[in-house]
């Protein structure tokens, strides 16, 4: 596969995902390095303007119906089962940022109350709810892999 | 290739102090002293009752280059999810409520795009891809403040 350009917040999650790999690797003079660059091309990345989370909608119908499927006939033709894990817990995650949206616009700031934010380091599946859950149900991490927001 | 400890599977105190050859596991942030562990030496991984020491490695393997189309279809998703992001931090900045779930979004479509590239291109840091990516960046026009030392150190290091 060719070289490709990628934009300024695309290289700023290879970097971030790289120094993810390097801490796991224990080298943390290269996760500090990697951290640095994809800083750098964090500020350098377009800002959105969104004003609602109605403007998230699009992009996730998007993937729902056309991006993963586009994986997951790919990786299959492949024998690609790596990217068949990414596919399938991406999905799922992105199915439930669809229905924890379309909640929040019924149901507004009454969504939250009581509640906490959690979200899965591992696959990113958000829960909202009053304690961390035990295991994260889409990828089966377990509690001391959730981040309080 | 050294020894590491998981500090929460840990129990503390034991086989491991007294395996060690060099006194590498014996160290005030609990963390194994790397300067100090024998390559390849593992004793203490063997010893340890917990299941708390593993080994990290200094290499690792070439792996097969992903087939294209695979590759172009998790790195357009990662388009996508970079775009998400942007939007949900945009909607976090804006302090309206909701700022908090708009973050859990941001960081949500982050570690979703990071495994689109995970599992596209740059799963290996010490890998040629990688490598290939940071010797482009080198190569590129750039504003003034672009760190190009550490991109030079990742260069010689991996
Ligand atoms: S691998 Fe050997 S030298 Fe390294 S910390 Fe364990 S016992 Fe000590
Ligand atoms: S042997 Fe294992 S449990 Fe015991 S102190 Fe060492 S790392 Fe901890």
């Amino acid at each position: 596969m060719d070289e490709r350009t990628y934009s300024s917040g695309a290289l700023s999650v290879i970097c971030s995902n790289l120094t993810k790999a390097c801490e796991k690797q224990m080298r943390p003079a290269e996760a500090e390095q990697f951290r640095t660059i994809g800083t750098y091309f964090a500020t350098q990345a377009t800002k959105s303007e969104a004003k609602a989370f109605a403007d998230l909608n699009g992009l996730i119908a998007q993937d729902l119906e056309q991006g993963y499927p586009q994986v997951a006939s790919a990786a299959e033709v492949a024998g690609d089962r790596g990217a068949l894990r990414c596919m399938t817990w991406g999905k799922k995650v992105t199915s439930i940022h669809k229905s924890v949206l379309a909640r929040y616009e019924k149901q507004g700031d009454a969504l939250l109350a009581g509640n906490n934010l959690f979200v899965c380091e591992a696959c990113g599946f958000i829960a909202i709810a009053p304690t961390v859950p035990e295991l994260c149900p889409i990828c089966k991490a377990p509690a001391s892999r959730f981040v309080k927001i | 290739m050294h020894a590491a400890r998981n500090v929460a599977l840990c129990t503390k105190d034991c086989l491991c102090l007294f395996i060690c050859p060099t006194g590498a596991t014996d160290t005030e942030t609990g963390q194994i002293d790397f300067t100090k562990c024998l390559d390849g030496c593992r004793l203490c991984v063997d010893a340890c009752p917990s299941h708390a020491l593993y080994l990290v490695f200094d290499r690792y393997p070439r792996k097969p280059a992903k087939e294209d189309k695979v590759v172009e279809a998790l790195e357009s998703l990662l388009d996508s999810k970079v775009a998400q992001e942007a939007l949900a931090e945009a909607l976090a900045r804006s302090g309206s409520a909701g700022a908090k779930l708009a973050k859990a979004l941001a960081m949500s479509n982050r570690i979703l795009a990071e495994d689109c590239a995970r599992e596209a291109r740059y799963m290996l840091p010490q890998s040629e891809q990688s490598k290939a990516l940071l010797r482009q960046l080198a190569g590129q026009p750039h504003t003034g403040d672009f760190p190009a030392e550490a991109v030079g150190k990742l260069l010689a290091s991996l």
